[in-house]
């Protein structure tokens, strides 16, 4: 009896359900047991149960037999967050179809829309699928409407479930095998595998994840990496379901794993082809595009730590994230540190929080900044990855920032809210359009750098939670920029530059300087913050020196709570960097991303 | 530290010679008539409906102590005179009743000068008071009201008076660094205060604590705290004051005439054991630090439920009692004794310290001699700082 086989991604803007709705594939199919069952089974990365977000894609079989014909259906959860979009495109390289969820009473919001398109792009078979439909406000009938405004997608062809409860899922199985089609590939032609992740397992080594695209593989077979040119024996190879489950074959069509005694990931490159040995190969696949990092900042171990173990430890983490990157960085102020590449600031924070779970290092890290591009006057163009690096302003010719497109979806409410935010940073609105009655698509190109650090947050919460953003590159633009330097006691703190728009740079200095005025801890001499551009100080605000740190009473009652407070203080200063005789603290290194917009 | 691995049964990590036995005890009155502006402790105002439940909740409390001896008695609040004289009396019945006070006792009682009567002071020295604290906080009628005292100057003066006539030893609590309060006026506060018949003082800078109505006030804006300067100004005059009068600065805050000194302070400060009792009240017994439910009616409410009125108890290590030992003694000026600390602790106070002893003496706030540490001149001004250093690296 022959298998039916279909490959299918689920996209969705963040928690429109992708992974609760897995859960229940999983259950119907009969791939996990109710004894096995937890909420959201796949996010099974400790950050992720604790976030409840998905960070990292997983793929899983789904074996079962249904109106007497044997079904194979491979599944791939994907995580909703714009940070994360590089998962979304790599899996989708591995389906034929997808699952497009849409919250029945959010609607479509930004990566509905920024996921679709990347469907359609992939030429993928598009099942709109509207879910939470037993919520109290579910509103399926507008949200279709809204889908097929924006998406294009059929009303007719939505199919209505409830993660939740279970109530059409099994209609949507059935809507998976009529309408996604079945893979095409031969299994008898040569082979041709598409890597689409891997990982690394203390004791297996590189566990590669990847899709028959042609031929089949067999265990003990030999194959080629095509980019890499390294040869290897397949030891074991196999299907997630959802964890590994070793077979003898895999064929055209199937995705699963193969482990072949590869010490290090840095030998398995995602995207990557594999086939056979030898000059009668398969055509490698195109592969994917690096993933772009959109912030940079330096990570430094706190005074009196060790640098090498800050090292072993972004070793170790990047071994299971390629789409982190570091390298070593001196800074005057900081030392010897590394700067660090990330995908988006929830990145960053993921990242930061790893190394500090999995290593004993205390961080300091400087502000996270963008790319620049300057081009100088011997007409060199120059890539800018930390603001100290921005030459004088006699030696540049042009400065350029990056720019994003934003997708803002919002009820038309708050059109005018979200405008003005985004002409306040910067944007230069390209189009607006009407999803549905009440419910507007505003897009603007926006410098990245006035997106990534809050301009999320500020349209949360000046649409009540309703509007939401996306954002692609477009590409450099020049722009007029400079460096805006602090000074401590007269000396600039390299690590505290900033590069801002010249029209802000007053603001910005007075708003810095005021900011580190509260976060420098006083000491025994007064300590002066000065901001300026080039030689001409916008900002001064001074520091006075401690005269006095004692607490009058001290009696039976207070030795105890005294004792908390004095050894909650002295932990505070772990986080420290000492500049000269100045010693700074963690949080003070985040004030100069201070706008002055309060306060 | 010690190794667990190299013994095969533990043993329970205490100084060579154990804990030290509680020759002290402190019993916490909650009861205020009124609830001070800039005042966070556990107290509560017009509740003297609980009083009666207050006496036999303490009764209960000291119960199981088996009456053990003391040379110490410190009855504080809140305002213990605030409770009328029948309950005041009974108040120190119970503890006369559950401690086995030794002659030498030194007995002190906190007041507030509107509540002293010549009947109260007579009561109280019958019973065995002989110390009293007076919260006379200003002589100043203006910065009085200010921190929302009911009494007036004149009255303090003649209340001090009144109570040196019944007890001897008579010690009072100023407050300097009030809002506008100039360094001009504090000195006449202080002047008065050396004038009058008394043995001790102790004088603090009004602090704005979270929760207190102080606190809000100047958040907002419509109370202005004292610049550190001025603060640092006042009590360099307080300290100039008593040496004038030929008394001894012994502590950050406490000044006394000779031999006069407050025992029952010192006992803390010198880390001896003490019981206590009442809502909020700490004690140190056995190596363990016990606090008590600080809310008056949690505490009543568990006292008579039977259950324990702890809600914090900690065991403290050889090395952190070595260390706390360190941080808290060297708010007297007399300093600590390194070599004697280290014996009775077990623990090698300059090995465990050395790099909070460095910084500390590195700033100037700590000297060495005659086999001493003390603050310095400045380092007087920096004890907490001090006390950090010693207490974690
Ligand atoms: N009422 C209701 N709640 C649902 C339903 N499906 C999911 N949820 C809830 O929605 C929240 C998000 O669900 P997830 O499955 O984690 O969403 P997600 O799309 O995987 O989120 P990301 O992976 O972070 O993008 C959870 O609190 C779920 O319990 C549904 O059908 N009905
Ligand atoms: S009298 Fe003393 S304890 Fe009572 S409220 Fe005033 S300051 Fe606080
Ligand atoms: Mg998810």
């Amino acid at each position: 009896m022959s298998v039916h086989i279909r490959n299918f991604a689920i996209i969705a803007h963040i928690d429109h359900g992708k992974s609760t709705l897995a859960d229940r594939l999983l259950e119907h199919t009969g791939t996990v047991s109710n004894r096995e069952m937890k909420e959201q089974l796949l996010d099974d990365l400790e950050l992720e149960r604790q976030r409840g977000i998905t960070i990292k894609a997983r793929a899983v079989v789904m074996q079962f037999e249904r109106n007497g014909k044997k079904y194979e259906l491979n599944l791939i959860d994907t995580p909703g967050h714009v940070d994360f979009q590089y998962e979304v495109s790599r899996s989708l390289a591995c389906c034929e179809g997808v699952l497009l969820l849409v919250d029945a009473f959010q609607g479509v919001e930004a990566q509905t829309v920024a996921n679709a398109y990347a469907a359609m792009e992939h030429d993928l078979k598009i099942i709109p699928v509207i879910n939470k439909i037993d919520l109290m406000h579910a509103r399926p009938d507008e949200v279709a409407e809204e889908m097929m405004n924006s998406l294009g997608t059929d009303p007719d062809e939505c199919v209505r479930v409830s993660a939740k409860t279970g109530e059409g899922v099994d209609g949507l199985v059935d809507a998976i095998i009529e309408h996604i089609p079945p893979p095409t590939g031969d299994p008898k032609a040569t082979l041709q595998a598409m890597v689409f992740d891997s990982n690394y397992d203390d004791y297996r080594g590189a566990i590669t994840y990847v899709r028959i695209m042609q031929g089949t593989v067999k265990k003990g077979q030999k194959i080629a990496f095509l980019r890499s040119g390294t040869s290897h024996e397949v030891v074991e190879l196999g299907r997630f379901a959802p964890q590994r489950q070793s077979t003898d074959v895999l064929a055209a069509g199937q995705v699963g794993y193969l482990i072949c005694n590869i010490k290090s990931l840095g030998d398995v490159h995602i995207g990557d082809t594999i086939s056979i040995p030898g000059d009668k190969a398969a055509e490698a696949l195109p592969g994917y595009s690096r993933p772009k990092r959109m912030v940079y900042c330096g990570l430094f171990p706190s005074d009196g730590q060790d640098f090498s173990e800050l090292r072993d430890a972004l070793e170790r983490l990047a071994v299971n994230d390629p789409s982190f990157e570091f390298e070593p960085e001196t800074s005057d102020a900081l030392g010897f540190g590394f700067r660090c590449g990330f995908l988006g600031l929830l990145h960053m924070e993921i990242v930061q929080q790893r190394l500090e779970k999995e290593s004993d290092v205390d961080l300091v890290q400087t502000a996270p900044n963008v790319t620049y591009e300057i081009i100088n006057k011997r007409g060199e163009t120059i890539t800018i990855h930390k603001p100290q690096d921005v030459p004088d302003p006699g030696d540049i010719e042009e400065f350029r920032q990056p720019i994003v497109r934003c997708n803002v979806i919002v009820p038309d409410d708050f059109i005018g809210a979200v405008m003005k935010l985004c002409q306040e940073r910067r944007g230069i609105q390209q189009s607006q359009e009407y999803l549905a009655a009440g419910r507007a698509m505003l897009t603007y190109d926006i410098p990245l750098a006035e997106v990534v650090y809050d301009l999320h947050d500020k349209i949360k919460s000046a649409t009540r939670g309703y509007g939401t953003l996306d954002y692609e590159m477009v590409g450099y633009e020049a722009a007029d920029l400079c460096r805006l330097d602090i000074m401590v006691n007269g000396n600039r703190v390299d690590a505290l530059s900033v590069v801002c728009n010249k029209a802000d740079a007053d603001r910005r200095g007075r708003a810095v300087a005021k900011t580190l005025k509260k976060e420098i801890e006083r000491h025994m001499f007064e300590v002066a913050v000065q901001a300026a551009i080039g030689s001409r100080v916008i900002a001064r605000e001074t520091v006075p020196a401690m005269r006095k740190n004692v607490t009058a009473k001290c009696y039976g009652g207070d030795i105890t709570r005294k004792r908390k407070l004095l050894q909650k203080q002295k932990e505070g200063k772990k986080r420290m960097k000492a500049i000269g005789n100045v010693e700074i603290s963690q949080k003070a290194f985040m004030a100069v991303l201070s706008d002055g917009e309060q306060g | 530290m010690s190794d667990l691995a190299n013994s095969d049964i533990a043993e329970p990590d205490q100084p060579p010679a154990g804990w030290p036995a509680p020759r002290s005890a402190y019993i916490h009155v909650p009861f205020c008539r009124h609830r001070c502006g800039y005042c966070n402790f556990s107290v509560v105002a017009q509740r003297d409906d609980l009083i009666q439940q207050y006496l036999e909740s303490i009764n209960a409390e000291l119960a199981g102590l088996g009456r053990p001896e003391v040379d110490t008695v410190f009855i504080g609040g809140g305002t213990p005179t605030h409770l009328a004289t029948p309950q005041l009396q009974r108040l120190m019945q119970i503890v006369e009743h559950r401690f086995a006070i030794q002659p030498n006792v030194e007995w002190s009682m906190e007041a507030n000068p509107e509540d002293i009567s010549a009947e109260k002071l007579a009561v109280m020295r019958d019973s065995g008071v002989n110390r009293l604290s007076l919260g006379v906080q200003s002589f100043s009628d203006g910065k009085l009201q200010l921190l929302e005292r009911s009494h007036r100057g004149i009255e303090a003066e003649e209340i001090i008076q009144l109570a040196a006539g019944a007890i001897p030893n008579i010690s009072i609590d100023l407050i300097f660094a009030a809002p506008k309060e100039t360094l001009a006026e504090w000195t006449e506060d202080l002047q008065k205060a050396f004038s009058l018949p008394i043995a001790h003082l102790s004088t603090y800078a009004l602090t704005y604590e979270k929760g207190t109505s102080f606190w809000t006030r100047a958040r907002s804006g419509n109370l202005s705290a004292a610049t550190e300067q001025l603060e640092v100004d006042m009590y360099n005059a307080a300290r100039q004051a008593a040496k004038q009068s030929g008394w001894e600065h012994y502590e950050i805050s406490n000044f006394a005439k000779s031999e006069s000194q407050c025992r029952h302070n010192l006992a803390y400060w010198h880390g001896r054991g003490w019981y206590a009792a009442g809502p909020g009240a700490a004690s140190f017994v056995g190596g363990h630090r016990n606090v008590n439910h600080r809310s008056t009616t949690t505490y009543l409410k568990r006292m008579a439920a039977g259950q324990d009125p702890v809600a914090e108890s900690e065991a403290i290590s050889t090395v952190q009692y070595a260390r706390e030992l360190a941080a808290f003694g060297i708010r007297m000026l007399a300093g600590i004794d390194v070599v004697k600390l280290s014996r009775e602790t077990g623990v090698d106070l300059g090995d465990e310290c050395r790099l909070g002893i460095e910084e500390a003496t590195r700033h100037g706030w700590l000297a060495a001699s005659d086999g001493r540490m003390r603050l310095t001149q400045q380092g007087v001004l920096f004890a907490d700082s001090v006390a950090a250093c010693f207490l974690s690296d």
